[in-house]
């Protein structure tokens, strides 16, 4: 079984992650270029697809591990 | 539209900072009320916000503010304020004949099915040339495909302009030429004058405004 602190450990990287997709997505909305629209697809839409994720994950296996 | 990202950046900012919270005092996440927080704020609104941004975005790269921003395309812009009734684009952009704030998707877009996604991937793969590889001279930039009368007739079909005009009716055989794409709009002697970049340096231009 997870250990709280094993959980809350996924939950705080995915957590990072993101939030640094959102600020990705911040800074291309003012930025108004060709390339920050590449930036805000490539690479937060990327952090914050794995953070999604890794939330989701963190949520399944805690389940798991209760069953 | 300014509104409209304002409202976008205050959604972020409140999310992440939900989300920094969260990150911060984990504990708030064992309570049911917290694994609900959580869950809205680490699922729901990052992929609301996601979808808002793309949106945003897409809509922001129909703008010919978004399209001249590249170096390459400085003197396509300048083409549009050539000061001559004959040269298509610029007469299409200061007649409004096309929103001007979408100029160059108004002409360049496909109007067919899925057609705006396919221009939406030659602008990606423009983006990638731009930086990535080297973009040719602007003098030398071809279009993809010819160019097709759906997008013209996509405004102009049924205009009156168009349809009783008298050199489409000159020849009963023009007309249903042009509208099944086997005449093109920009054949030589007809609207040929497409962004004419070689005599750019001696064109007289319109001033907006004065």
């Amino acid at each position: 079984m997870l250990t709280v602190n094993q959980l809350d450990k996924r939950r705080q990287v995915a957590g990072i992650f993101i939030v640094l997709g959102l600020v990705i997505e911040a800074l291309c909305l003012i930025w108004s270029t060709p390339i920050a629209f590449v930036i805000f697809v490539a690479i937060g839409g990327f952090l914050m697809f794995a953070g999604i994720v890794l939330f989701l994950y963190s949520l399944v296996s805690n389940l798991k591990a209760a069953v | 539209m300014l509104h409209a990202t304002t409202l976008i950046l205050s959604l972020i900012l409140f999310s992440a900072a939900v989300i920094i919270v969260l990150v911060a005092r984990p504990t708030i996440m064992a309570t049911r009320g917290g694994k609900i927080l959580a869950f809205v704020a680490m699922f729901c609104l990052p992929i609301f916000c996601g979808l808002l941004g793309v949106s945003r975005e897409m809509g922001r790269s129909k703008s010919t503010a978004f399209c001249l921003s590249c170096h390459t395309m400085e003197d396509y812009g300048k083409s549009l304020y050539v000061d001559d009734p004959t040269h298509l684009p610029a007469a299409h952009f200061q007649n409004h004949r096309v929103p001007p704030d979408e100029a160059c998707y108004s002409c360049h877009t496909s109007y067919a099915m899925f057609g705006g996604l396919k221009v939406k991937l030659y602008g990606l793969k423009h983006v990638a040339i731009y930086y990535l590889g080297t973009p040719p001279a602007p003098e030398n930039i071809k279009l993809y495909e010819p160019y097709n009368n759906r997008e013209c007739l996509h405004c102009h079909l049924g205009a009156k302009s168009f349809e009783e005009g008298a050199t489409h009716n000159a020849d009963p055989a023009t007309l249903p030429a042009i509208k099944s794409n086997q005449l093109s709009c920009i054949s030589s002697g007809c609207h040929d004058m497409a962004h004419d970049l070689a005599h750019l340096k001696d064109a007289k231009f319109w001033k907006a405004g004065t």
